[in-house]
C-alpha cells in the first residue's frame, strides 16, 4: 500500500482529458466531415427551390431570392413563419447538428466506450462539459461551412449580394455562439435518452426544429420574449443584428449551457450509466 | 492501523425495477490478490463490478477502494476494467482505441504506454488491425491493454476466458498472472471456468442470490479440500449400497462412485472384493475449486 500513491486529477486535467479523446474522435471518424459536407450542400439545395430556369433551354437563368444572405439569416427576426424562406436559413444547421451530436454520443453507448470514460472519470460533470464543448465547435464548423457554401449558390445563382457587412458578421458569429447552448442540448437529451438510440435523434430533430417556439410564437406573436430560448435567440441572430444581439445569443447560450450541464450532471450522478 | 484493502464492500445493495440484484453483499479484496469472483448466471457478479467502476449506482452500502470512497477521482484514475463485451470503436484499429483511451487518461508518453501494454497483452504486431477484424482472443486481450494503460491499482475483469480455445486460455492466464507479479496489481477476476481460475487465483468469493457466502483464500481452500477416492464396478448401484454401510459419505457422479475421506484405496478393493464386487477402476483424488464451489452451493441449496 505504501508504494500505490493516488493523486486527484485537477478539473483541468480531468476536462483535458476527455476533451482530448472527444476532439480526436471527432477530427478521426468520417461523422464529422460528413456533416461539415452536410452543412456546405444544404444552401445549395435550399437555393435551388428559389432558382428560375429558361422554360426553352431548362438552364438555370437566376433566383427569386433578391438577396443570397437571406440565405443565412432572416431581415428582421421572425419567430412567426409565414414562408419556407424566412425558416430555410443558417439555423437549419443546428437541426443537422443535433443529429451529428446524437450520432457521436450514441456511439459512445452502442460500442460500450462509455464504460472506459466512466471507470476512469468518476465526475460525470467532464462528460457533460466535453461532450457539449466539442459538439458546440464541431457545429460552429457547420457554420462556417454553410456560410461557403451560401456564397458559392449566390454566385452559380447570380443574386445579390448586397449586405450590412458589420451586421451580417455579427449574426454569423452570434449563431456561431449560439451552437454552444443547441450543444449543450442535444447532450442533455441524448443523456436522458441514452438507451434509446432512436429515440434520442427525432428529440434532437424535434427540439432543433424550433417547432415549440414557433407554435409559441403563433400565438404571443414576434414577441422579444422568446429570445430567452435557444431557438428565439438563434431567430434573432438575423440581418439587422448589432452588438446587443450578440450579448443576448452569449447570455442566453451560456445560461442554457449551463442548466443543461447541471440537470445532466444530476440525472448522470443519479441513475445507471451502462 | 486499520488493514486497507483493495477492495472492502459493506452492505451493498442494487435492485433493478423492485428485483434485489444485491441484497447487502460485503466484500473484501486484498491488495496484489488474484481474486476470483464466482457465481451462478445473475447471481449478481456483473452487476457489482459496474457498481464499483461508477456504471450503476447503488441503493445503499459503501464501496471502498484502497481505503477511499469509490467516487474519489484519484482512486478511480487508478482502476483499469473490462466489463462484459470490450468497449471499443469497431471500425477503428486497435492503435487508435488505445491512443483515444491513453489520451482520455491524460498519459504524457502515449506511444511508449501503448507499446508497452502491446507487449503485455502479446500484440505488438496487431497494433494496425481494425478492431472488427480481430478474433475474440485478440478482443479480449485489446481490453486488457486497454485497461492496463496507466498503470492501473487495480484491474477489474468480467468473464475475460469466456469463449476463448484452449491456447486463448493459456495465454490469458500467462498474462494475468505476469499482471499481478510483475506490475503489483490487484486483479478482480470473474469467471465460469473454475479449473482455469483455480491455477491463478489467491483469493476466492463465491456469490450467491446477490450476497457473498464464502471468502476464502487459496491455502484455505487447499486445506479445506477433501480427498476421495473414484471407482468403477459393473453393478454401480449395490455397490454403492454396500460402500454407505462403512464408508460416511458414497456419491455417484459422471458415472463413477466417490467415496470422500479416504486415503487408502487398496481397502475399498478388498472390501468390495469380498462383497462380491471387482472394482475395473479406482483413482485417487483430491476436491478442487469446480467441485468444492459445487458442493457449497448444492448444501445451500439442502439448507434452503
Amino acid at each position: 500500500m505504501d508504494n500505490i500513491k493516488f493523486e486527484s486529477p485537477t478539473f483541468i486535467k480531468r476536462l483535458k482529458g476527455m476533451l482530448g479523446v472527444d476532439f480526436y474522435r471527432l477530427f478521426h471518424t468520417p461523422l464529422f466531415y460528413i456533416f461539415l459536407g452536410i452543412a456546405g450542400i444544404i444552401p445549395a439545395l435550399v437555393s435551388m427551390g428559389f432558382s428560375t430556369t429558361d422554360p426553352v433551354t431548362n438552364q438555370i437563368t437566376g433566383s427569386t431570392l433578391e438577396n443570397i444572405w437571406i440565405m443565412v439569416a432572416s431581415n428582421e427576426p421572425l419567430y412567426v413563419v409565414s414562408d419556407i424562406a424566412e425558416y430555410a436559413n443558417m439555423n437549419m444547421v443546428f437541426i443537422f447538428g443535433g443529429i451529428m451530436v446524437s450520432i457521436f454520443i450514441g456511439h459512445d453507448y452502442k460500442s460500450g466506450y462509455v464504460k472506459q470514460l466512466f471507470t476512469t472519470h468518476a465526475k460525470k460533470q467532464d462528460y457533460m462539459m466535453s461532450k457539449s464543448l466539442s459538439c458546440a465547435f464541431a457545429m460552429a464548423c457547420m457554420c462556417v461551412t454553410y456560410l461557403i457554401g451560401t456564397i458559392v449558390a449566390g454566385i452559380f445563382l447570380q443574386t445579390s449580394f448586397e449586405v450590412n457587412v458589420g451586421s451580417l458578421l455579427i449574426s454569423i458569429l452570434s449563431k456561431m455562439v449560439m451552437s454552444l447552448g443547441w450543444s449543450s442540448l442535444y447532450t442533455f437529451l441524448n443523456v436522458i435518452f441514452r438507451r434509446y438510440f432512436g429515440v434520442s435523434i427525432a428529440s434532437s430533430f424535434f427540439f432543433g426544429t424550433g417547432i415549440l417556439i414557433i407554435g409559441v410564437a403563433a400565438i404571443v406573436g414576434n414577441s422579444p420574449i422568446l429570445n430567452v430560448f435557444l431557438y428565439g435567440s438563434s431567430v434573432y441572430a438575423c440581418l439587422s443584428s448589432n452588438i446587443l444581439t450578440l450579448l443576448v445569443c452569449l447570455g442566453v447560450s451560456c445560461s442554457w449551457t449551463i442548466i443543461y450541464i447541471v440537470v445532466g450532471t444530476f440525472i448522470l450522478n443519479r441513475s445507471d450509466v451502462y | 492501523m486499520e488493514k486497507v484493502n483493495a477492495i472492502e464492500i459493506r452492505g451493498l445493495t442494487k435492485s433493478f425495477k423492485g428485483m434485489y440484484a444485491l441484497n447487502g453483499l460485503n466484500m473484501t479484496v486484498p491488495i496484489g490478490s488474484i481474486y476470483g469472483f464466482i457465481g451462478e448466471n445473475g447471481s449478481g457478479k456483473s452487476t457489482t463490478e459496474k457498481l464499483i467502476c461508477g456504471l450503476l449506482v447503488p441503493d445503499s452500502g459503501s464501496i471502498k477502494l484502497f481505503g477511499k470512497d469509490y467516487t474519489d477521482p484519484g482512486v478511480r484514475v487508478r482502476v483499469g476494467a473490462l466489463i462484459e463485451n470490450v468497449g471499443c470503436f469497431k471500425g477503428s484499429s486497435v492503435y487508435t482505441n488505445l491512443k483515444m483511451q491513453a489520451i482520455n487518461l491524460n498519459l504524457e508518453n502515449i506511444e511508449e504506454e501503448i507499446d508497452r501494454v502491446l507487449k503485455i497483452v502479446r500484440m505488438e504486431e496487431s497494433r494496425n488491425i481494425k478492431f472488427k477484424n480481430c478474433s475474440l482472443g485478440m478482443k479480449q486481450r485489446i481490453g486488457i491493454a486497454m485497461a492496463l494503460l496507466g498503470d492501473p491499482a487495480l484491474l477489474i475483469l468480467d468473464e475475460p476466458i469466456n469463449g476463448l480455445d484452449t491456447d486463448g486460455m493459456r495465454i490469458m492466464r500467462e498474462i494475468l498472472v505476469d499482471i499481478s507479479k510483475n506490475y503489483g496489481c490487484t486483479v478482480l477476476i470473474s469467471s465460469h471456468i473454475l479449473g482455469e481460475l483455480e491455477k491463478i487465483a489467491t483469493h476466492y468469493g463465491i456469490i450467491r442470490q446477490g450476497r457473498v457466502i464464502q471468502e476464502l483464500s487459496s491455502k484455505d481452500l487447499e486445506g479445506r479440500s477433501r480427498v476421495f477416492v473414484s471407482l468403477k464396478t459393473k453393478d454401480m448401484c449395490n455397490a454403492k449400497d454396500i460402500l454407505k454401510r462403512k464408508y460416511e459419505k458414497v456419491k455417484e457422479e459422471d458415472g463413477y462412485l466417490r467415496v470422500y475421506d479416504v486415503n487408502e484405496s487398496e481397502n475399498i478393493v478388498e472390501y468390495l472384493l469380498k462383497e462380491g464386487h471387482v472394482v475395473s477402476e479406482i483413482k485417487k483424488n483430491k476436491i478442487g475449486l469446480e467441485e468444492y464451489y459445487i458442493e457449497l452451493m448444492s448444501d445451500k441449496e439442502g439448507k434452503k
